[in-house]
């Protein structure tokens, strides 16, 4: 991951040819049908997109990625699993806390649909672009500018992460204590976010001026130097997409698979 | 102040060129003028300089010419400027553009971040000026060509060194088709190499009938100029030529001292012409002497002479500690790659040591494993004999302080007293310590009138002195400083340099990293070289930038200081410092 791409991956997978919009609507869909669809569907879809992932060439970035949120994952389902509020019928009991059955599948439930959407999400992230995402919104009559900010604004994200690292070093170095109690913790807080925000203030007045100066805020014309492919079988993947998207819809709001 | 031209000379019609006259600057809510009454010009094919100390409004100079005050930044504005033909302070924004080019200190703020490619990176501005697709690819062509980095054109701009990424900034703006470039401190992040690099460049656009303007404080750069001028508080201190402008009587009322080589050349007499020239320098240094003739360098803020600085008072009982590293290999994941291979060094208490070479030499490596910031891959660091790998970096921080290069990533507190008072309050240092601490670290680095001051509103560089103050006022018994010098103003190193004198004196040890071999001679009494994560070379000063070293320190990327290169011209034996130089070429006459 380098700050200038955000977390691109370079490839030329068959995913990293579609164009940026077949993409943003292939990860609508798994969203929309992870979270609409019943549970069952989830098992599906997870093996569907673990398998493109894959077939571009993604599983080991994919891997590495995953080892944080898999934490947050596996609290979900551990957290649900033993309080599931008003559960009734208990597998294990031990004293006021139990495992039951309600909380285990609502908590499978939860993660397995954020684990589907990290990994669509992910998979779309490693093989778009920003530059070209934001060439094809312009292209269909997006305002360069809000693209712009809002696509800068996503790539902050990494050199964000970069940042904190640095601050939390040298606030460590500052013999800030970062263990401890979790009032010890709070406190750490504001001297840790503190840089983050005003040091990237600092940085933001010459971010501004540089590209005042490569004409960033001209009315003029804009051109494009990036041409964004896009190939024949695209546009019908965008048809069908776009179809099984209004199918999902059509599904969850008359409730046929209920 | 009054202005005083030193070298008053008409100034031709520069219809193309640069001419600023009269420019006074309030912004708002200020009560003084950022510049008063300013007169600046610089024709085609020259390269004008502007220099003084940070604060003293080369800033708003570069933003005023570059058509950014008051455009951009509010502020009001009298006087004339003439810029590519254009009337700046009332052009609108679209008149500017392409014509008038500014470039910035930090490279990668410069960048458009998103780029994969140096090639797309220069196709930015023109998308936005409107160039046709179909002539975009010929004017990036001939732009990487005309200042030789089509080198880089397929290389990701973020993956670049900080001097090439400048480069990229500046081709960026050139391939607009400006034919005036400003360039405000575009060195003061780099290293020497890089340094040279946009000097090169620089001096290529003149060449190709561009109009420069550059504020600086390199004399490196300034060297290069036709015509320097100094600023104070916002006013014309001189405008002449750069060794006339960088010499000790011009720069005497702005505190600044003079550039070592220049200084040289005054003292000796020398013409201007010659002052940035080593040999002449060097030869008309040696007939000064021998004639008696040598002037005195009182009035020249002489950087070396006595100090009157006492050694630093301990507050915390520290007592002096050693640093063995054993072994020491580290491998960063990422890359899997050994930045710092089998590293053995032992630093005695007391000792002040520099840690120099090129970028990617392992340098910051090996000082991020003194305070727990990297643990080894093999090896091992004992300080005050006790091994820190199970120590945590706050428990070592209490013994070992840490000056990061950017200030900015740790400053937060609403003044610049709370700030210092941070990690000496972390250490549970009693109120009366703690008082006692922030004092003697406030005084060190001279932020006095400053103290209530939020560190935002400061410049970078008194910024770099607040995170200094503030781990100073930890009284650690080693202070670790990673390049204290960059982003630095000449005065503010020689503060950082008494800093580092004083905790020497007091017994302390002090590592620095460091691409300045001046302050590293100066102030240091040994300094470590390192190549592709190995030190190469280790000793003391005079030991390691004598003469004889010149080829292997070239090859690490290392320019000896001017003065031991003027030393060994003269035959003199090694003389990493002015002082010993001066006290060489006397003993020679005696």
């Amino acid at each position: 991951m380098t700050a200038a791409t955000g977390y691109f991956r370079p490839g030329h997978s068959w995913l990293h040819r579609r164009h940026p919009l077949t993409k943003v609507l292939g990860l609508a869909f798994v969203i929309v049908a992870a979270f609409l669809l019943p549970p069952i569907v989830l098992v599906a879809l997870l093996a569907g997109v673990v398998t493109i992932a894959w077939s571009a060439g993604l599983a080991r970035p994919l891997a590495r990625a995953l080892r944080i949120p898999a934490l947050l994952l596996l609290s979900i389902i551990v957290v649900n699993a033993l309080f599931f509020p008003g559960a009734a019928d208990r597998l294990v009991a031990i004293g006021p806390v139990g495992l039951s059955r309600e909380g285990l599948s609502f908590g499978l439930i939860s993660a397995g649909r954020l684990l589907v959407a990290f990994v669509a999400s992910v998979t779309f992230l490693f093989t778009t672009l920003a530059d070209d995402l934001l060439e094809a919104l312009v292209a269909r009559g997006a305002s360069h500018r809000v693209a712009f900010v809002v696509l800068a604004a996503v790539q902050m994200v990494p050199r964000l992460q970069a940042r904190s690292r640095s601050i939390l070093d040298a606030q460590q170095a500052r013999a800030l204590p970062i263990r401890g109690s979790v009032i010890q913790r709070a406190r750490a807080l504001v001297p840790l976010i503190g840089p983050v925000v005003l040091g990237s203030l600092i940085d933001v007045r010459e971010r501004t001026f540089a590209l005042e100066a490569r004409g960033f805020g001209a009315r003029r014309g804009r051109t494009a130097y990036r041409v964004v492919a896009d190939p024949p079988p695209d546009r019908l993947i965008r048809i069908g997409l776009v179809g099984a998207i209004g199918a999902v819809l059509v599904i969850a709001l008359t409730g046929i698979a209920r | 102040m009054q202005r005083t031209p030193v070298e008053p000379e008409a100034l031709p019609e520069t219809p193309a060129g640069l001419d600023l006259s009269g420019i006074t600057v309030r912004y708002p809510g200020t009560r003084a003028d950022a510049l008063a009454d300013v007169s600046v010009a610089v024709e085609p094919g020259a390269i004008g300089g502007l220099t003084g100390r940070t604060g003293a409004g080369k800033s708003t100079l570069a933003l005023t010419a570059a058509g950014f005050v008051p455009r951009v930044v509010r502020a009001r504005v009298t006087g004339a400027a003439s810029v590519a033909g254009i009337e700046v302070l009332r052009a609108p924004a679209s008149d500017v553009l392409g014509r008038i080019g500014i470039v910035f200190a930090t490279p990668a703020n410069q960048l458009s971040a998103s780029k994969l490619s140096v090639r797309e990176e220069l196709a930015f501005g023109l998308e936005n000026l409107g160039v046709p697709r179909s002539e975009m690819d010929a004017r990036i062509e001939a732009t990487l060509d005309r200042l030789g980095i089509g080198h880089l054109a397929d290389r990701e701009p973020f993956a670049l060194s900080g001097g090439e990424q400048q480069r990229v900034a500046i081709a960026s703006i050139v391939a607009m088709g400006t034919r005036v470039l400003i360039l405000d401190e575009p060195t003061a992040q780099l290293d020497p190499f890089g340094t040279t690099l946009v000097a090169d460049l620089l001096e290529e656009l003149a060449r190709d009938g561009s109009a420069v303007l550059v504020a600086e404080q390199d004399p490196a750069v300034l060297a290069r100029t036709r015509r320097t001028t100094v600023l104070d508080h916002g006013q014309v201190v001189a405008t002449a030529d750069p060794a006339v402008a960088l010499s000790p009587e011009t720069l005497e009322p702005t505190g600044l001292p003079s550039p070592t080589i220049v200084r040289l050349g005054w003292m000796a007499g020398l013409e201007p012409a010659g002052r940035f020239d080593l040999d002449a320098v060097s030869t008309r240094l040696a007939a000064a002497a021998t004639a008696g003739r040598l002037r005195s360098s009182v009035l020249a803020n002489e950087p070396n002479g006595p100090s009157a600085t006492e050694p630093w008072a301990s507050v915390r009982d520290q007592a002096p500690v050693s640093i063995t590293i054993e072994g020491l290999s580290h491998r960063y994941e990422a890359t899997a790659l050994d930045a710092i291979r089998d590293v053995a060094l032992t630093i005695e208490p007391g000792e002040a040591v520099a840690i120099v070479g090129q970028n990617g030499s392992g340098k910051t490596t090996l000082v991020k494993h003194l305070n727990g910031l990297l643990r080894p891959s093999s090896g091992r660091v004992r300080i005050g004999g006790e091994d820190i790998a199970t120590a945590s970096i706050d428990e070592i921080a209490g013994r070992v302080g840490f000056v990061f290069q950017s200030p900015d990533d740790q400053l937060f507190e609403r003044s610049v007293e709370r700030e210092i008072a941070f990690g000496p309050r972390n250490l549970g240092l009693r109120p009366d310590a703690l008082a006692r601490a922030i004092e003697m670290a406030v005084e060190a680095v001279a932020l006095g009138d400053v103290r209530s001051t939020n560190p935002y509103d400061l410049d970078l560089s008194r910024r770099k002195l607040v995170a200094l103050a503030g781990v100073l006022a930890m009284d650690p018994a080693v202070l670790v400083l990673d390049e204290p010098t960059t982003g630095q103003d000449p005065l503010g190193i020689r503060r950082v340099g008494a800093v580092v004198d004083r905790l020497r004196a007091a017994g302390r040890t002090v590592v620095a990293v460091t691409h300045d071999m001046e302050f590293a001679a100066d102030h240091f009494s040994r300094v470590i070289v390192m190549t592709r994560g190995e030190v190469v070379l280790d000793g003391p000063p005079a030991a390691v930038f004598a003469a004889e070293r010149t080829a292997l320190l070239a090859r690490a990327g290392i320019e000896r200081p001017v003065a031991a290169r003027v030393g060994e011209r003269l035959g003199l034996g090694s003389t990493p410092t002015e002082a010993a130089l001066l006290a060489a070429l006397s003993a020679s006459v005696h």
